[in-house]
């Protein structure tokens, strides 16, 4: 138990390292005359005929509270103070000394070392320290659009071959998984090519030409037809990005 | 349908039913039990603060008039911003179940005697504050599922037999105003943002843009799906008197602009039945029907007509087309709530 890592100064002979039953009654000693105060004149005046006491002040500081204090609790934690212990890191996070300040006679080292050691590993102590740092998982969804430059036809037959050889030539799509596999499926089928609206817009009569035969009408009512629609929507919105 | 009355022929078939509220009424829904039953609306009300009320009403068709069930009244915190029943209508229940969006989303169970709050759903577990929900959908094919639209451009999708959340998106990059299911796993909403985006619950890494109003950030106030179509969507612009139709095969080109109202236009929905029709209504006072053409056919350079018209006196803030009773559409007039008969 060193904790002299913060001391910048190495002094010769200053002991680290745990601390023998004689330091232990010479550091108790010296607070029971002088109090638990002003420690750094402790190592000076914790001497006694045969020894001194050869450690830096912060090392007596923390043996005394973490260790000597007569009000700590020693024993084993309790199932009170385990689920005490859980709900308060779940609200305080990582702030052993309020945490002990709510655990009478535990010092915030012992919460901690308790947490670390037995705790934290619980599976469901984890989900909800995870659940609280990062709530539900929400999701943000990459707006694409889908080009409208993109018009195709069943008129137009090179054009509709042509596309489909794109889509052959580009296997991998660089998206999810999902797609990947998606677009495998698609390519083999290249089912809908044929059935894509035309819109031409123009002129002044606005005429909407609709390419579709009556097939179509039923795949899109029934959830099988949506899948491929949306298929074919994601598809299209990657390659034109490219 | 010919009510049977004792009075002269002549007013022998009602069509235009009207009940006068105590407070504004905002919020309407159309219950979900199928004919024979009557019409049921439920009414919130918009009074600004915290003490606001929700009723339900019922057509009586012999009385000739819309009659209250004050068992069925009860205090909602804040204005509803949306009330919902529950898709699918339990024949042998003695209960329905009413949701309700404000600052949470609520589920009320309706007996016929009592009603009683069943479950708080809301949006964030740990801090206080909770974002307003705008709106929010019930998902017709899987009713578990309730999606909601919040200002916090979030749009959450709950399990609601589960009490918890199924999945949180951050939708759009400002408020989301309004939410609508396609389907199980699909559904779309619109934003302070100006586009329409299309989720699929499949594949949440990815969101498709199908419209964007011409002019960068516009509001979109609305959306409706057609569920008897799934390729069409209508939605509303801020401040505007269009009825955007858009195809979502053909996307950011829609496929018609309803421009016959005279002022902004309030709210929108589609014929549960019918595949073209639709019916909005504004602040001009006039609630429009009209037949969107079908693909193919021509439009005159005029733009489209509304194939029926109706005038309420004053702005129209909701309107409703009931899914199981095709021939009723309800519209909320500052502190009236009428019923028309199509």
């Amino acid at each position: 138990m060193s904790f002299d890592s913060t001391n910048g100064t190495k002094q010769p002979g200053i002991r680290k390292g745990a601390w023998t039953v004689e330091e232990d009654a010479l550091l108790r000693r010296c607070v029971e005359k002088y109090g638990a105060k002003e420690w750094r004149h402790v190592p000076q005046r914790a001497v006694s005929i045969n020894e001194g006491l050869n450690r830096c002040r912060k090392s007596c500081r923390l043996r005394w509270l973490n260790y000597l204090s007569p009000g700590i609790n020693r024993g084993s934690f309790g199932e009170d103070e385990a689920d005490l212990i859980v709900r308060l890191h779940k609200l305080l996070g990582n702030r052993w000394s309020l945490i002990a300040g709510r655990l009478p006679g535990r010092t915030a080292n012992d919460v901690k070392n308790y947490w670390n050691s037995h705790l934290s590993k619980k599976p469901d102590v984890r989900d909800h320290g995870e659940r609280s740092k990062r709530g539900n998982i929400v999701f943000k969804p990459r707006p694409q659009t889908i080009p409208t430059t993109w018009i195709w036809s069943r008129d137009q037959p090179s054009s509709a071959s042509e596309i489909r050889q794109e889509k052959t030539q580009v296997p991998e799509i660089p998206s999810s998984e999902n797609h990947r596999t998606r677009v495998d499926t698609q390519i083999i089928g290249v089912p809908n090519v044929e059935n894509v609206i035309t819109k031409e817009m123009q002129t002044d009569n606005r005429v909407i030409q609709d390419l579709e035969d009556n097939k179509d009408d039923e795949s899109l009512a029934g959830v099988g037809g949506w899948d491929d629609l949306l298929r074919d929507i994601n598809l299209w919105g990657d390659l034109g990005a490219i | 349908m010919e009510s049977s009355t004792q009075e002269s022929p002549a007013t022998a078939t009602k069509n235009t039913y009207t009940f006068d509220s105590p407070h504004p009424v905002y919020a309407m829904a159309f219950s979900s039990l199928p004919a024979p039953s009557p019409p049921r609306l439920a009414l919130g009300s918009f009074i600004e603060g915290y003490a606001n009320r929700v009723d339900v009403v019922t057509l009586d068709e012999e009385a000739r008039s819309l009659r209250p069930e004050p068992s069925s009244s009860f205090d909602h915190p804040y204005p509803p911003t949306k009330l919902m029943f529950h898709p699918w209508s339990l024949p042998n229940s003695p209960f329905s179940l009413l949701a309700s969006s404000s600052e949470f989303l609520r589920l009320w169970r309706l007996d016929s005697s009592s009603v009683e709050l069943r479950s708080i759903l809301g949006n964030s577990k740990s801090s206080e504050f909770c974002a307003p929900i705008t709106s929010f959908d019930w998902n017709d094919a899987e009713p578990r599922r309730i999606g909601t639209s919040s200002i916090d451009t979030t749009c959450t999708v709950w399990d609601i037999e589960r009490g918890a959340i199924e999945t949180q998106l951050i939708a759009h990059d400002k408020e989301v105003y309004d939410i609508a299911w396609g389907d199980a796993g699909v559904f779309a909403s619109v934003s302070a943002d100006g586009s329409v985006r299309i989720f699929d619950l499949r594949d949440k890494e990815h969101s498709t843009i199908v419209y964007e109003s011409p002019r960068p950030d516009t509001p979109l106030l609305r959306l409706a799906w057609n569920k008897t179509d799934l390729r069409y969507m209508a939605t509303i612009l801020m401040d505007s008197n269009r009825v955007v139709i858009i195809d979502i095969r053909t996307p950011t080109v829609p496929v018609a602009e309803l421009q016959r109202h005279h002022a902004s236009v309030n709210a929108v929905a589609w014929a549960p039945q019918a595949a073209r029709h639709i019916c909005s209504a504004g602040d001009d006072g006039q609630a429009l029907l009209w037949e969107v053409p079908a693909a193919g056919a021509t439009v005159s350079p005029d733009g489209i007509d509304p194939a029926l018209c109706y005038t309420a006196g004053a702005e129209i803030n909701q309107l409703q087309w009931s899914a199981t009773h095709p021939d009723w559409i309800g519209i909320a007039l500052a502190n009236k709530v009428q019923l028309l008969r199509v």
